[in-house]
């Protein structure tokens, strides 16, 4: 029987909590011997979405959309260095549109069988106002989801990796 | 991170006590360094202050979205202030602001800050919801009605 886990999809949005996601899943790699990606969404409905509501200016929606790719390009880049320094090649990308979306065409479209997210916020909240971009995605996609918590222990994980 | 993560009752205040725009930034701003946030209070009213030089961020229906990037932060912060009797904040139907979400992001965390961003924008559609906001006595009824508790 071949390993239950292939290919593993680790999804990075500029958050401490998505970083803390990447050297679990290179731990996970290392471990496994899976693949890893590392995706990275430019959340460009949401700035379409800001801009209907008039809280963004035209030049706003340039502006943040520019601060994304570069966002985007710079965490990337940070998750392959951390790879890197273990051994690990990730195979980084980043797309446009909306989270969620982007996320489940991406795991569909490359066959992920596990996507490994960053800790959820801890407070819920009942209103429909308040979703999570990454938990809407924890939901939708096809393959299972690892969400990786406890920063200090995943550091020390990954520390201990030769 | 969701919006929700960065709600808590110190960064919740109700009423404001300012009757006037230059006021009121100022009061949601020390909101953040009287809850420990932020250090450097000048350079965070100073974004913010930039952006509505720009347009007034004032909505419709009483809800007005402050927002800035400034590096003095490395971590998106939220500050909420309700002036249930209404301050002119130049808003786009010419009614006074009554609920005020001021957001600041370090220009590195343009993501977290456009999601959030976003979750304000969807929540100022719910009139209902912003007007029980409004109508809250205490910080800790907000966050009781923001998480639905």
């Amino acid at each position: 029987m071949s390993s239950p886990i292939e290919k593993i999809m680790v999804y990075i949005d500029g958050t401490e909590q998505s970083v803390t996601a990447a050297q679990y899943a290179i731990c996970l790699a290392s471990f496994s011997g899976a693949e890893l990606v590392a995706q990275y969404v430019i959340n460009t409905r949401a700035v379409e979405d800001l801009l209907r509501a008039s809280i963004f200016l035209k030049e706003e929606q340039v502006e943040y959309e520019h601060d994304m790719e570069a966002d985007a390009e710079r965490y990337l880049n940070y998750v392959n260095e951390l790879a890197l320094k273990k051994g690990i090649t990730i195979t980084k990308r980043q797309s446009r549109g909306s989270v969620n979306k982007e996320i489940a065409d991406a795991v569909a479209e490359l066959q992920i069988d596990l996507l490994v997210i960053g800790e959820l916020s801890r407070i819920r909240s009942r209103r429909d106002e308040f979703y999570d971009e990454t938990e809407r995605a924890m939901r939708s996609v096809s393959c299972s989801v690892l969400i990786v918590k406890d920063e200090d222990k995943v550091w020390e994980m990954y520390q201990s990796l030769v | 991170m969701a919006l929700i993560g960065l709600i808590s009752e110190k960064i919740i205040k109700t009423p404001l006590v300012s009757t006037d725009k230059p006021d009121v930034l100022r009061e949601l701003v020390q909101i953040l360094a009287d809850a420990g946030e932020i250090d450097n209070y000048d350079a965070v009213l100073n974004a913010i202050q930039d952006r509505e030089d720009k347009q007034s961020t004032g909505l419709e229906q009483g809800i007005a979205v402050p927002h800035g990037k400034t590096e003095a932060v490395s971590t998106l912060k939220l500050a909420i202030g309700i002036a249930p009797q209404g301050i002119d904040f130049n808003s786009m139907d010419g009614q006074p602001s009554k609920l005020f979400f001021l957001l600041v992001a370090s220009p590195g965390q343009a993501g977290p800050h456009v999601a959030a961003l976003a979750e304000i924008a969807k929540l100022a559609r719910s009139k209902a919801f912003c007007n029980a906001l409004i109508n809250a006595a205490s910080p800790h009824e907000v966050v009781e009605l923001m998480t639905g508790e």
